[in-house]
């Protein structure tokens, strides 16, 4: 395999050895802490634009299997491991995670000490580019102080047009900001009849299929840069229908709702904080992914009830309005990849379209 | 629920001695746990009769019961003592089969005792295989259906419904069993006889076979709020068929995706729930490789050696937090050390490298012992090697599993093979490396996978390693051969071997090069936070995380996994030591790779090496941080070798056992001296049995003090000994042997001195309150007290006689019963008792023996 | 043969659902309390209240009412009005939303008298109706506000209500009589 090179915008370079695309890509440089499910996580359109360095130092172990995708177009740019294994026999799976980079022209690198590297921008190093490249030089370097960020992630992963994914129960209106599957597998799960909305979506298109409840996916990128039409959207449409809300979901119907969001100086992809319900005051375990995060005092209580609270960082992760049936989360209630306890809020939401029809 | 908060007294059912099943690691947990009920104002009153344990030295003698673990014995100290609460987890499932007992016979509820760790409807169940699979499928946990018998005729009448192969295990069995995989009807007839003598309820269970799933492991902890974090999960690499404990295992999980590890974490906690278990949880589950369905195959709401494994590979304080949970304490209050950065028990830990556990075998002391691999559990230790890949801590584990002192893998090339297909279906000890000569042979990883149905991921990787060794084979003292080598685990004595060269070369070649080992911390956050936890791995890469010690260090390298021979006593030496080494000002740092060890607790050392204890990465160890002491263990004689001839303070502790002296054919009594230059403390005069017809010095496994002789007898003894030892110039903790001076003399002569073998060393340190282990460390580091030792007097006269009798595994490895000799022991049991229940003509043989040592008090 | 229908996690979400409901509709906690009709009822109540009291940090004042024993699982006759036998309500109602809970909505005869019960100790803003599960055959013009989950059953069906605090676990059970 190739010698190649992670390169940070703080100077640093990291000889590794290339696998699945030869390309040189640039992106932002984040951690993820799972323990498993690296098909998802690559495969989740939240890595728009960003390169993981994987904390699980065995990779690809078992291949890529038919029902581990998040999204079928990988856009992520990257993946930074320790150790990756091509296998591409293994049962369900016909296609080794090398093979799968490559046709999706996403490079990764391997032989890297990744845990020195997520200790690092675990503690403060702050988001950071990198690039993955053939040739560390000042060439390499200047490419990647140059490189600029798309602030539009979710039009690059969003879809434009709407789908249907029918079946024969409640009737569920699904705005995607990049959606991943495992949201849709849930409401399959619960036999409902979805179709899925582009996110710059009217309440009145909303209103016009006549939803028994409107689901907000998750999805990249900054809440702040999606402007005010969502805004109005959420808000039109929460007085009228039950509402969920998941990930930038929930951060858009914070924002629609007067709280206000910061960026966390480092984010935090992993599932091993305790998240507590504070209605059943009990615990619960989430996949968690989050460059943003509500600020707690700009929560208008007259509006909004805090549901969920991360106990490590303190981080609200979960909203309830006040007046209607609309609720938010921040961590991946869908539970693809990691604990699934909190797919239960997929009942809660199931549970609030039928008492709205009394 | 009853109130936790007014818990004062707890008892303990302890383990009994060290047996195949189980090892250290419930000692381990118990003292812990004791450390952790003291904290809270908990008085704890411990029952066990191992005189290797540790715990027993933390806990007060009025609160100690040296009894044998017996239903009888533990309702005898309910009576009498009266605790609040009793804790059955720690005894494993002897303590979980007697705490029934005792909730059965109403003794439990007749004396209003809590049951710490699960109710008494949850003891139930863990011993009867039928009763637990009926709650299970409440909660539509998929379990293997089982059916009760009471007769062949009944089974026969099954036998189609369910199929062949089928399993048969005995109702509530009297010991640690396990299941029989049968083919046919002559398997299972004989089967059913075995089983209905061992239940205590001549009773057997027959139910469908999954041999060829993946066995996966889960263990958990749980407060009694119902909130559970998952610790680890635990994948054997061979499937079911083979028994865990002689299985390969892997941490975390390596061929799993995250939906089938996620469904089982969700299994685990709603049996955990299910169950009411408070604490902490094992769970082993049949996964079908095919479907992804999966069975629960065991319960085990106890300490286990799964459980020490999960402890040690994460950092996550496993026992300390249980004791906490015990009590009633929930996980969100309970306070960590502060050596974690959030204090938090209720994180569930993520860990950023991988740990593979190797099972070490019993089958050169005992020969006889059919050696093959089954669902009967063979194994009497383990070794772990971590890493950062699965090469690396495949190759760490198989090379800490000291198939050589000189740090290279033995070759089987010699197989024929046809012998070699046979192995790869009836697998043997050296399972690894016939897998290994299997792929250089050319066979492919599909194949091998089909045949021995381990996941063709595995051999992949072992393929991989087999390519590395190519290379280090084409490329003589290549210095980027050398990195990869050393990246992917390879020993420096292993590389040195293939260079035909010495390990000294190649840590020349490796410092030149700058190829230095980089320590990274064992700890449960994979990285999130900057934790400052005590263990520590090597592997080759970017940044190194440890930093030395400093001053006043003392490297005390441990020995490794649990074998027969005096292992337990030596790993009761190697903790007792380390405290030792502590009180005298020490910086303590242990290299050890048994994950079962006492020691290798962070309570009782300042720092953790879990590397191999082979030469090289000994010497990376003490390059990193310069101790000022440096202790090996007297069996690690090329080591030892080795160590001495660089300018080391080196120390051979616990002592060698054998002295190359010739020694004497046989031994009836012997004298312990403790000798300080001039100063010989007399410690004991014992009487040595050797159960059975032949009396030889290694069939010596039976003592008991002091000898059955006239007082006057044993004094004179003591002055022959003491001469005897001037005579030689011995120094330290040394025994003088005695025998008649012909076949029918009543008079003793001096037949041999060696050093105190470290079974009785525990066994005289028990008995007479005095912890030798201790003087002899503090002899060896130079802060003996002579006026102390001066003031030590032994009575050597007590009318209070104990006796140490060993424990052999010839029952669990289904060969004769018979006397054994020094080097089969597993364990050891200890009984105090009167002159006279305790007379030598009552212990003429084994049987009365055992008896006599296991009895109700 | 029982059949489960509603499991402990479901109850607990219904629980939880009818507290976001209360607020929903009464615009926040002021001014709220709660009864329980014994005996389930009361344990409902309880956990509603404590699930108040978490999201608002709001203690809301707990009542039980007794009414004599009307069960739809025994033989009865529909004349017998039910009585309130007794009430454990150390507050006043008067001016308060007072939120009924119980376990079955089946008849109505039951929350009648409890409405009378209420009454007779002062006189509340409002009351409204919380149950676990409402199994229709409606015999007085009574409705629920807040309904866990919708049981339509026959007469001949028994609804069996379980809670962990005195019966060991949470569900709710449909038996064929």
């Amino acid at each position: 395999m190739a010698k190649r090179y992670l390169i940070l915008e703080d100077g640093s370079a990291y000889a590794g050895e290339g696998f699945g695309a030869g390309a040189t890509t640039s992106g932002e440089v984040i951690t993820n802490l799972n323990l498993l499910g690296y098909q998802e996580t690559i495969t989740d359109q939240i890595y728009h634009n960003q390169i993981i360095i994987f904390a699980q130092p065995a990779i690809g172990n078992v291949g890529i299997n038919h029902d581990s995708y998040e999204s079928i177009l990988p856009t992520a740019k990257g993946m930074v491991v320790r150790d990756v294994t091509n296998i591409s026999t293994n049962r369900l799976s016909r296609l080794s995670l090398d093979e799968f980079l490559q046709q999706h022209n996403i490079p990764g690198i391997s032989g890297i000490d990744t845990r020195h590297l997520i200790r690092k921008l675990r503690q403060g190093a702050g988001p950071m580019k990198g690039s993955i490249v053939d040739v560390a030089d000042a060439h390499a370097f200047d490419q990647l102080n140059a490189t600029v960020l798309t602030n539009r992630q979710v039009d690059q992963v969003a879809t434009p047009k709407p789908y249907p994914n029918p079946d024969t129960g409640k009737n569920v209106v699904v705005i995607d900001f990049g959606l991943k599957h495992g949201i849709l597998r849930q409401l399959s799960e619960r036999r409902c009849n979805v179709t899925v909305l582009p996110w710059t979506a009217s309440s009145q298109d909303v209103l016009n299929l006549d939803p028994d409840g409107v689901l907000l996916s998750t999805g990249p990128g900054s809440p702040l840069d999606l402007g005010t039409g969502v805004l109005d959207m959420i808000r039109e449409v929460q007085a009228e229908i039950p509402l969920f809300a998941i990930g930038l979901g929930h951060e858009l119907f914070a924002l629609a709702n007067g709280a206000e969001l910061k960026a966390l100086p480092v984010e935090y992809h992993g599932s091993s904080h305790p998240i507590r319900r504070i209605i059943t005051n009990d615990i619960i375990y989430a996949t968690q992914g989050q460059g943003y995060a509500v600020i707690a005092k700009s929560i208008d209580r007259d509006r909004l009830i805090t549901t969920y609270v991360d106990l490590i960082d303190g981080t609200v992760q979960g909203l309830r309005h006040r007046d209607f049936p609309a609720f938010s989360v921040q961590f991946f209630a869908d539970g693809a990849p990691g604990p699934h306890e909190s797919r239960d809020l997929f009942d809660e939401f199931m549970e609030a379209m039928t008492a709205r029809e009394g | 629920m009853p109130n936790l908060d007014d818990i004062q007294k707890v008892l303990i059912i302890g383990g009994g001695p060290t047996e195949i099943g189980h090892e250290t690691e419930l000692d381990s947990a118990m003292v812990q746990i004791i450390t952790g009920f003291k904290k809270r104002g908990v008085r704890t009153l411990v029952i066990d009769n191992n005189p290797f344990s540790v715990a027993l030295e933390e806990i007060q003698p009025t609160n100690m019961y040296v009894q044998a673990v017996t239903t009888a014995n533990v309702r005898h100290i309910l009576e009498k003592d009266q605790p609040d609460a009793v804790l059955p987890s720690l005894g494993g499932l002897l303590g979980i089969r007697i705490a029934q007992e005792l909730v059965e016979n109403g003794d439990i509820g007749r004396l209003g005792i809590t049951l710490l760790g699960m109710p008494a409807d949850t003891l139930r169940q863990i011993n009867n295989p039928a009763a637990l699979n009926a709650s299970l499928k409440e909660i539509h946990e998929p379990v293997i259906e089982a059916k009760i018998v009471a007769t062949t005729d009944e089974a026969m009448g099954l036998v189609e419904s369910i199929g062949f192969p089928l399993i048969v295990k005995p109702v509530a069995p009297r010991v640690d069993t396990n299941r029989t995989i049968c083919e046919n009807v002559d398997d299972m007839l004989t089967a059913l006889n075995q089983g209905f003598q061992q239940s205590r309820f001549d009773q057997c269970t027959l139910e469908r076979s999954v041999v060829g799933y993946k066995e996966i492991e889960m263990v958990a902890v749980r407060d009694v709020a119902d909130t559970a974090v998952l610790i680890s999960g635990l994948e054997d690499m061979d499937p079911i068929g083979i028994h865990s404990g002689d299985s390969i295992l892997v941490t975390p999980p390596q061929t799993l995706n995250d939906r089938e590890y996620q469904d089982l974490r969700d299994a685990t906690f709603r049996i955990a729930t299910e169950l009411n278990i408070v604490g902490v949880l094992h769970i082993h589950f049949a996964l079908n490789p095919a479907n992804q369905h999966f069975y629960v195959t065991k319960v085990a709401p106890y300490f286990s050696r799964g459980v020490a494994l999960a402890a040690r590979t994460t950092g996550y304080p496993v026992a300390l937090v249980t004791g906490a949970l015990l009590l009633g304490q929930r996980l969100v209050d309970v306070k960590l050390p502060s050596r974690f950065v959030k204090q938090t028990a209720i994180m569930e830990p993520t860990i950023d490298h991988i740990s593979v556990r190797i099972p070490l075998w019993p089958f050169q002391e005992v020969p006889d012992a059919d050696q093959h691999l089954d669902t009967v559990m063979k194994a009497v230790g383990s070794t772990v090697g971590i890493g950062r890949s699965v090469e690396e801590a495949i190759l760490k584990s198989v090379r800490s599993s000291q198939f050589s002192p000189r740090d290279v893998l033995p070759s089987v090339s010699n197989l024929t093979d046809g012998e070699m297909i046979r192995q790869l279906i009836h697998p043997l000890a050296n399972r690894i490396l016939v897998l290994i000569e299997a792929l250089r042979r050319g066979y492919s990883p599909e194949e091998l996978s089909e045949l021995t149905k381990i996941d063709n991921f595995y051999f992949v990787k072992l393929r991989h390693l087999l390519t590395i060794e190519k290379q280090i084979q084409d490329h003589p003292l290549d210095t980027a051969t050398l990195q990869r080598a050393r990246y992917f685990g390879f020993g420096d004595g292993m590389i040195a071997r293939i260079w035909q060269t010495d390990t000294a070369a190649i840590r020349e070649l490796s410092a030149k090069a700058a190829i230095q080992p980089t320590y990274k911390m064992i700890e449960p956050t994979a990285g999130e936070f900057l934790e400052d936890t005590s263990g520590y791995y090597s592997t080759f890469e970017y940044e190194n995380e440890s930093q030395p010690l400093g001053d006043r260090t003392a490297l005390v390298l441990g020995r490794g996994g649990n074998q027969l021979g005096p292992n337990s006593a030596a790993e009761y030496f190697t903790t007792e030591m380390l405290k030792q080494l502590k009180r005298a000002g020490y910086h303590t740092i242990l290299m050890n790779t048994n994950p079962n060890a006492v020691g290798i607790a962070p309570e009782f050392s300042d720092k953790q090496y879990v590397d191999p204890i082979q030469l090289g990465d000994v010497l990376n160890v003490i390059q990193l941080e310069h101790p000022d002491i440096v202790i090996v263990p007297g069996n690690r004689h090329y080591l030892t070798r080795e160590l001495s001839k660089l300018p080391l303070n080196l120390h051979v502790l616990p002592p060698d056992q054998e002295t190359g002296k010739p020694a004497p054919k046989s031994a009836t009594i012997g004298v312990s001296l403790f000798i300080n230059g001039q100063q010989k403390v007399a410690v004991g005069v014992m009487d040595m049995l050797a159960p059975g017809m032949n009396k030889s010095l290694a069939q010596v496994t039976a003592f008991r003090m002091p000898a059955e002789l006239p007082k006057a007898k044993r004094a004179n003894l003591v002055e022959l000994a003491k001469q005897a030892a001037s005579e030689r110039q011995m120094t330290g903790m040394i025994q003088v042997l005695f025998a008649p001076k012909s076949a029918d003399s009543a008079q003793l002569a001096v037949v041999g001195v060696r050093p105190t073998r470290l079974t009785e060393m525990a066994f005289l340190s028990k008995v007479t309150g005095v912890n030798w282990v201790r003087m002899l460390t503090r002899q060896h580091i130079g802060t003996l007290d002579e006026t102390e030792l001066a003031n030590i007097s032994v009575d050597l006269n007590s009318t209070r006689v104990a006796l140490m009798n060993a424990v052999f595994p010839f029952r669990q490895l289904h060969v004769l019963n018979r006397p054994g000799t020094t080097d089969q022991e597993v364990g050891a049991t200890i009984a105090f008792g009167s002159s006279e229940a305790l007379s030598l003509a009552n212990l003429s043989d084994t049987d009365e023996l055992d008896q006599i040592i296991n009895r109700t008090i | 043969m029982a059949k489960v229908v509603v499991d402990a996690m479901a109850m607990q979400r219904a629980l939880t659902r009818i507290t976001y409901e209360i607020i929903e509709r009464n615009k926040g906690v002021d001014d709220l309390v709660i009864l329980g009709i014994k005996t389930r009822g009361v344990y409902l109540a309880r956990r509603i209240a404590s699930r108040l009291q978490q999201l608002e940090n709001v203690t809301v004042p707990v009542g039980d009412l007794d009414i004599t024993p009307y069960r739809d699982d025994i033989e009865h006759d529909a004349q017998t009005e039910p009585e309130v036998t007794g009430a454990n309500i150390d507050f006043s109602v008067e001016g308060k939303k007072v939120i009924l809970v119980d376990d079955v909505l089946y008849t109505g005869r039951t929350i009648r008298a409890a409405m009378s019960a209420v009454m007779d100790l002062g006189r509340p803003k409002s009351i409204n109706l919380a149950v676990l599960v409402d199994r229709g055959h409606r015999e007085l013009p009574i409705r629920a506000d807040f309904v866990g989950k919708n049981i339509p059953s026959s007469q001949r069906e028994r609804i069996r209500v379980s809670v962990s605090e005195i019966d060991d676990r949470d569900a709710v059970e449909i038996q064929q009589a």
